[in-house]
């Protein structure tokens, strides 16, 4: 018999599943270390539910073997199942029971020991705030009490294999606050792996984050070495007017900086718009703007972007139709683009212009020139803005 | 060992459900209402068995003695029996049905069980359940066997109800099979009418076939096992024959459960 003298809590090599002709994973790797969080990130569809149901022995893979704790989750299912705490997709509760009878009920078929058991309802129903709750029908709780009774459900036993399949899904702001925070207490030596389609959520949460997409992994790392690796540096966005393109070589020369795009924005004094890529951990804003004064630039807005882990993950998942929304065209090529990303991400608005967002209501403008042009909004919001009323005309020789 | 308290924690949660739940009353109520009247209507009705007696007797025809508490027994258990096969669907229906529909089957079959085990522990809950329902219908027999002069051996009875508990953990069983096929408990109680219908009839069959499809049939027939039962003929064969159904809806039952994983996508 496998012991656990693996040292990886979940061993995924080469696991695929496929229903009928439809591949829903293919070829998954990855491993987890006991005590680490990982996060399973992908959009709607990827094949995250079908790897935990294969994780959690429910569902048999086609090919590929998965190993929890070292033990094999096909042939040795019943030694899985006894180390892992599972809470699906839709939290299984029986609407008749109290919470503490379903607790009491689901500790005692994970084999929790009569005399253990008591204690071990308490605690989880500590663990996830539901003193106030415990003789009250499930059926009469809200959706947030009810995840918060499958999370309790899933550490009832204490094991120390957690998979939590979107445990955020469907709760209001706050509530899904206390649900990660109650993850994040989880934590220890406890392994979680949790999936979500909620691209903060995992880089606040996670250890790693494995981004899955059309059922193949595409990337491992930790949250920080995703966002430095995958989309390098700093970004700014400038608007401007005055600007010469005899003007480019001296921003490209700066320091740190990789690469200048200009692109002109329909107004009514001619402005542009330049996007100031910079090498990750540099930060050359002030000489940016300094040069650019000095050369009779009108700065009228300066903001500057960091990569978020939507942007990687963006980038991971559309590798076969870019995405347009970032270049000044109708932003709503891809419709189903705003529903994969949670409501947290600022793309998810992107087909509305938002007055908040200069770039996408520049863009937006661009793209609908029947707009008065003093309806543009040039809110200065970003961190670094820095509106120039100097006159030009003197240091442009 | 730990089988055992994996039956009982099923079991307990069955039983939990049963007695938390308005829909058990209502059926209960229904079968108290209907098994109270027959009662009524087999013992002191217009063509009850006393009223029958006593008819005979005032016509004074030379009548063997008849053996009342014996007769009222073969004719109450023969309508309790078919009450029972009306009622059990209701019963079954849900077993699995709202577990599907709770999408609790997941928290289940990821959880140290077998299908088996939890097969089980649903049919002896459902089954417990039954067997109370039957107490109240009991009592009353008690109180009419005492007042019997000659007593009833008390043999007779206890086979007849073991036939009628026997009979409806047979249906019980194959209704949880049915119910293991679909998430829907109105689905699942038709079904398991249209399989009562059908043992019914089969039991018809086999009075009117010719040899030797009708001992083919009538072995076969769950009815036919517990009118056997109800008159007191505890043979092994009858007995056989439901545990051989009993047993065939558990299995089936853990097949589906089982196959249910697969086929979901």
């Amino acid at each position: 018999m496998a012991g656990p003298s693996t040292p990886n809590a979940i061993e995924v090599e080469h696991l695929s599943k496929t229903y009928g002709t439809t591949a829903a994973i293919e070829d998954v790797v990855f491993t987890v270390k006991p005590g680490e969080i990982v996060g399973f990130l992908g959009p709607n569809g990827a094949g995250k539910t079908t790897t935990m149901r294969i994780l959690t022995g429910y569902l048999p893979a086609t090919s590929g073997t998965a190993r929890i704790a070292g033990f094999d989750v096909h042939t040795q299912s019943m030694e899985v199942r006894k180390r892992i705490g599972y809470l699906p997709e839709l939290p299984p509760l029986y609407p008749g029971m109290t919470v503490t009878e379903y607790l009491f009920f689901v500790a005692r078929i994970k084999g929790v020991r009569r005399s253990d058991r008591a204690a071990a309802v308490q605690r989880s129903i500590q663990a996830c705030g539901l003193e106030e709750k415990t003789e009250t029908l499930i059926r009469k709780l809200s959706k947030g009490y009810r995840q918060r009774v499958g999370l309790a459900q899933a550490i009832v036993h204490d094991p120390p294999v957690i998979i939590l399949d979107e445990p955020t899904v469907g709760l209001d702001p706050r509530q899904i606050i206390e649900v990660r925070n109650l993850i994040k207490g989880l934590a220890g030596d406890r392994t979680i792996i949790l999936s979500t389609h909620i691209l903060p959520e995992a880089s606040m949460i996670c250890d790693r984050v494995t981004i899955i997409n059309q059922g193949r992994v595409v990337a491992t790392d930790t949250p920080e070495n995703l966002m430095s690796q995958m989309v390098g540096g700093t970004q700014y966005t400038l608007e401007v007017n005055h600007w010469q393109d005899l003007l480019a070589p001296k921003i490209e020369n700066i320091s740190g900086v990789q690469q200048l795009e200009v692109e002109s924005i329909e107004s009514p004094d001619e402005r542009q718009q330049l996007q100031v890529t910079c090498t990750p951990e540099s930060e050359p804003g002030n000489t940016i703007a300094r040069t650019l004064i000095q050369w009779g630039v009108a700065i009228h807005e300066m903001r500057r972007t960091r990569p978020s882990l939507e942007d990687v993950f963006l980038e991971l998942t559309t590798q076969e139709e870019p995405i347009s929304e970032f270049e000044a065209g109708p932003p709503s090529s891809e419709p189903d683009q705003s529903e994969r990303l949670g409501p947290e991400s600022p793309h998810a608005d992107a087909d509305k212009p938002k007055v908040q967002d200069p770039v996408i209501a520049a863009a937006s403008a661009a793209s609908n020139p029947a707009e008065p042009p003093d309806a543009q909004p040039l809110e200065p919001t970003s961190e670094a803005v820095i509106n120039s009323t100097q006159n030009a005309g003197e240091a442009s020789a | 060992m730990i089988l055992l308290a994996n039956i009982v924690a099923i079991f307990r949660k069955e039983l939990q459900g049963y007695f938390g739940s308005p829909w058990a009353y209502v059926v209960a109520g229904v079968f108290w209402l209907l098994s109270g009247a027959v009662f009524f209507l087999v013992l002191l009705g217009e063509s009850g068995i006393i009223q029958e007696v006593l008819y005979n007797e005032s016509l004074g025809l030379p009548l063997p003695p008849v053996d009342m508490p014996y007769v009222f027994l073969l004719r109450f258990l023969g309508v309790l029996g078919s009450i029972t096969l009306f009622v059990m669907p209701l019963l079954s229906m849900g077993l699995y049905a709202e577990e599907r529909k709770a999408h609790t089957l997941e928290l289940l079959a990821t959880s140290p069980l077998t299908n088996w085990t939890v097969a089980i522990g649903k049919l002896l809950g459902v089954v417990t359940f039954y067997i109370t329902l039957l107490v109240p219908v009991i009592i009353l027999e008690i109180i009419t066997f005492n007042a019997a002069v000659p007593p009833l051996p008390p043999r007779v009875p206890l086979v007849a109800h073991f036939g009628l508990i026997l009979l409806a953990t047979a249906v019980l069983s194959l209704g949880m099979f049915i119910s293991s096929l679909t998430s829907s408990s109105i689905i699942a109680a038709l079904a398991t009418f249209v399989l009562v219908i059908f043992l019914t009839a089969l039991d018809m069959l086999s009075r009117r076939l010719e040899q030797p499809f009708q001992d083919a049939i009538a072995h076969l027939s769950l009815l036919k096992h517990y009118e056997n039962l109800v008159q007191g003929i505890c043979d092994s064969s009858s007995i056989v024959v439901f545990v051989s159904y009993i047993v065939l809806g558990i299995f089936l039952t853990a097949q589906s459960i089982e196959a249910f994983r697969f086929e979901r996508s």
